[in-house]
């Protein structure tokens, strides 16, 4: 692939480093992230692959490919980076920068796992299982899934049917919205 | 010895056999256990992916409730939340910036001073050992276990500062004391996918059938796990993996408290054995513990 070096495609590496203080211009494509990486196997862009698309600006393909979200945030390519570059840290930053804008993303259930997930503790302060399975499985249109892995788990006490509440939801709403109000006066 | 507890979202639900095991342990051990007060969701794999600072207030919610009511050793049982937890506590040590956020956003002043262990962090204080070998009533002889650590009990290095990072020995060294015989093996600490159970399942099944296939492969009766996780992955997957690849495994997936416990001499069902999927009856039939 051919890429013309312009002076904005330092841009991307630059607004990273500005929200999570890695600097992606020290990765020289040792490939030990890649070879430790458990869903490497699945990712159109591996993880060098990643870090040199970040160097050189390209934002396009790096969103296209859903790399940042099919990163399992098992922490190996981080222990294994000899230049001590905080991989995962640098995929939470682009995950929160372009959680809530609009491109073509092809993993799209991610993002709306994570949106749901918080949704659901913001509610009552724990996660619950069985809700969170139940909408996410009629968001992917997919309503039965797993439900062979359900039914065992059920029938043994392991899935409650009720949410869990805790006393503590209160207290974390209010911390989250303090929290939301802090980042919007960004 | 007095603990906060930290049960987490597992715990109180899908993972219940992992709390009774781990209270009749304790119990064993002389170690008391609090329960933190009204504590919530550490956030696990979607707040750090949503916003930086969320990941470092949930965790911090629960540590300053655990820290107000004077407590400064904290016992988290399962593995994303005890990162989360640690990662929290680091950053408000180390990052001004964040802890002023922080501080903004709460009414109590969380001063970090509550430290975070990991079930198998406690086992490995000074002198549990020797305490643990001497609570030791039926041996686990005969049985072979694969000990599977997961992802981030000791990664990354900074944050986890305990055993060794890429092999480590601490359950090990649990299953040799109680007379069981550890594995060597190569997955103890590969991923078993989680984060995406719910959402990319095909990727899971395959890491999921990568692990059971080795510990196969070395000969295990078991497995034993330290994680709420990677025991509904590896356990209540196991047909899903069995019908995919189209193997036959029946590897029960046991926790390392659950496996104390039988050696400690409690009943299975004060530590909720018949709550595992995969019936570990054949394996303890091994060394004659059922």
């Amino acid at each position: 692939m051919e890429v013309e070096l312009t002076e904005d495609r330092g841009r991307l590496a630059e607004r990273l480093q500005g929200i999570t203080g890695e600097n992606v211009m020290l990765c020289y494509q040792c490939k030990k992230c890649t070879l430790g990486c458990p869903s490497a196997y699945a990712m159109k862009m591996k993880p060098h692959e990643l870090m040199r698309a970040l160097q050189l600006g390209l934002e396009d393909p790096v969103l296209w490919s859903g790399t940042m979200w099919i990163c399992l945030s098992c922490e190996t390519c981080n222990t294994r980076c000899p230049q001590d570059i905080n991989i995962l840290k640098l995929i939470d930053g682009l995950r929160t920068y372009y959680l809530n804008r609009d491109y073509y993303n092809p993993v799209r259930e991610l993002p709306m796992m994570h949106r749901l997930f918080l949704k659901l503790v913001r509610r009552f302060g724990r996660i619950y299982e069985l809700g969170l399975v139940f909408i996410l499985n009629l968001k992917m249109v997919d309503p039965l899934k797993d439900t062979d892995m359900a039914m065992p788990m059920f029938l043994r006490g392991k899935l409650k049917f009720f949410p869990h509440r805790s006393e503590g939801a209160k207290e974390l709403r209010k911390v989250m919205s303090r929290l939301e109000a802090m980042e919007e006066e960004r | 010895m007095r603990y906060a507890y930290f049960p987490g979202c597992s715990l109180s639900s899908s993972a219940s056999d992992y709390d009774l095991s781990l209270k009749a342990v304790c119990r064993a051990l002389d170690i008391e256990l609090v329960e933190v007060r009204d504590w919530v969701c550490c956030g696990a794999s979607s707040a750090h992916a949503t916003s930086h600072l969320l990941s470092v207030a949930m965790p911090v919610l629960s540590l300053s409730h655990a820290e107000e009511d004077g407590f400064d050793r904290l016992i988290a049982p399962c593995l994303a939340c005890q990162l989360r937890l640690k990662a929290a506590n680091k950053e408000m040590q180390e990052d001004p910036e964040v802890r002023e956020k922080i501080h903004r956003a709460f009414d109590y002043q969380y001063r970090a001073t509550v430290r975070v262990y990991h079930p198998l962090e406690v086992m490995m204080e000074e002198g549990m050992m020797e305490v643990i070998r001497s609570r030791v009533r039926k041996k686990l002889s005969g049985l072979k276990v694969a000990c599977y650590y997961g992802c981030v009990l000791t990664r990354p290095p900074k944050i986890a500062q305990f055993d060794i990072c890429e092999d480590p020995q601490s359950m090990d060294s649990i299953i040799r004391a109680l007379g069981g015989e550890p594995l060597d093996w190569s997955y103890k600490t590969e991923c078993c996918g989680v984060s995406m159970t719910l959402t990319r399942s095909d990727i899971v099944l395959k890491l999921s059938n990568d692990i059971l296939r080795e510990a196969k492969e070395v000969g295990a009766h078991a497995i034993a796990v330290c994680c709420p996780l990677c025991q509904a992955n590896l356990d209540a997957r196991q047909i899903q993996i069995e019908d995919r690849y189209r193997v036959q495994y029946g590897i029960p997936i046991i926790y390392f408290t659950q496996l104390m416990g039988l050696a400690f001499g409690a009943f299975s069902k004060e530590l909720g054995l018949e709550k595992l999927i995969t019936s570990p009856r054949d394996a303890l039939e091994i060394c004659g513990l059922m």
